[in-house]
């Protein structure tokens, strides 16, 4: 894996850590679930489906 | 206790779980877009190369592509026919795939590209709405095929410079960097749509290709529609094509290659090898900008009322009635065409004559439905 990947998926793997942290500090549903569609496309990123 | 149960790490967990899921299904539907589509050659196939054994640094990038070879049982001329060169345009792609699975070479060796910028194929042009395939109907069912985009893949070649200075020296817009139409003769050490055109060219000179054909659509309001295009190298070639074409009861045109707009296929193959270069257009409305809704019935059946009105209104560089101009229609022009330069060839040069059998009529191709040359889908 070159390293500018591997430097990326860290930055998007961060920011993932962080929503999900948020989705459980949150306490309402429709923060939880905006948190969530947000997640989805970090996801996505993650795996690198492009 | 309503808070309790809506605002606590229950929802949160339900919340991650969808996501998952979400990511999961939206992902994997996502990913088939880079699937090519299986092709069944006919029992006249030779070989299937890779565009990267003309030019190795190509191989495992999304720019490699396959290269259908017809070798034929006497000596002649090498023909190259290109498809897919804009993926948003169908009928390069299916009269490539018609000829792969129909033809035998008698007489020469024929070369096809059918997916000639591959990761074009992989994404759609954003803001169009397009469908991510269109059916073709045969016999034992709709067989799919991506309609891709103008462009090749940000994904594969990001960013776009604000002015492209192309490997011919024109200036363009930025993201003409991704049209591999642009791109010829293409760059060795250059941007991934340059190296898929040098390595095309590549494929040109280590074959020693003498005809070369670029097969194309056009939105019905762009002047140049239903033409062929060619370098002044071709220019007898196509005047005789044009003849048998007009014979046939096609309508159709003969529009010179513009010495001065560099980086396009019948420019850059004439001048830089040496061959004859022509481009086949014909009329696709799912391109264009007056078109209606997008849909897989829009780039198969042709039909827009929109594109029908327009025409009434004499917008149009094509008459286009309420019946439309069928995919069944495009590819058989572009057959009609291929066949009429071929026979033009063998007139002008009969040693360099390519001789093909078993290409399906482009008579046949209209009245039956392009489905009903095609191999059943898998």
């Amino acid at each position: 894996m070159p390293m500018i990947r591997l430097f990326y998926n860290l930055i998007v793997l961060y920011l993932s850590l962080h929503l999900i942290g948020y989705l459980f500090r949150w306490k309402k549903p429709w923060d939880q679930a905006g948190a969530a569609l947000v997640l989805t496309l970090f996801l996505l990123r993650l795996f690198l489906v492009k | 206790m309503i808070r309790k149960i809506f605002g606590g790490a229950a929802p949160a967990v339900l919340s991650l779980v969808l996501t998952a899921a979400l990511g999961f299904f939206s992902g994997r539907s996502f990913r088939t877009m880079h699937r090519a589509e299986p092709i069944f050659p006919g029992q006249g196939l030779t070989a299937i190369r890779l565009l990267s054994d003309y030019f190795p640094p190509l191989k495992n990038t999304h720019g490699d592509t396959e290269v259908y070879l017809f070798r034929g049982k006497e000596k002649g001329g090498n023909l190259l026919v290109l498809g897919g060169t804009h993926p948003n345009e169908p009928a390069g792609l299916v009269a490539s795939v018609l000829l792969i699975e129909n033809i035998r070479a008698e007489q020469g060796n024929v070369f096809i590209i059918p997916r000639a910028n591959a990761s074009g194929f992989t994404h759609s042009d954003p803001q169009e709405g397009n469908p991510q395939r269109f059916a073709v109907p045969t016999p034992s069912g709709p067989r799919l095929f991506r309609l891709g985009s103008r462009l090749t893949n940000p994904v594969d070649q990001w960013p776009d410079p604000a002015v492209y200075v192309n490997p011919a020296g024109q200036k363009l817009s930025g993201n003409e960097v991704r049209n591999l139409n642009r791109c010829y003769p293409g760059r060795a050490k250059g941007f991934l749509t340059e190296k898929i055109a040098f390595a095309i060219m590549e494929l040109i000179r280590q074959e020693k290709i003498d005809l070369g054909v670029d097969l194309h659509e056009s939105a019905p309001e762009y002047p140049v529609i239903n033409a062929i295009v060619f370098h002044e190298t071709s220019s007898e070639l196509a005047a005789l094509a044009l003849l048998d074409l007009q014979a046939q009861g096609y309508d159709i045109r003969l529009e010179a290659s513009p010495v001065n707009l560099r980086g396009l296929s019948h420019r850059e193959w004439g001048d830089e090898a040496g061959i004859m270069a022509v481009l086949l257009e014909t009329p696709n409305a799912s391109h264009g900008r007056l078109k209606g809704k997008p849909s897989s019935a829009l780039v198969v059946d042709g039909k827009d009322k929109f594109y029908a009105k327009a025409s009434r209104l004499g917008w149009l560089f094509v008459p286009y009635g309420e019946e439309g101009i069928p995919l069944a229609l495009r590819t058989a022009r572009h057959l009609a065409a291929l066949q009429a330069l071929l026979g033009a060839l063998a007139e002008i040069a009969p040693d360099k004559a390519v001789q093909i059998e078993d290409m399906p009529a482009a008579t046949e191709v209209q009245e039956r439905g392009v489905g009903a040359f095609l191999h059943p889908p898998s």
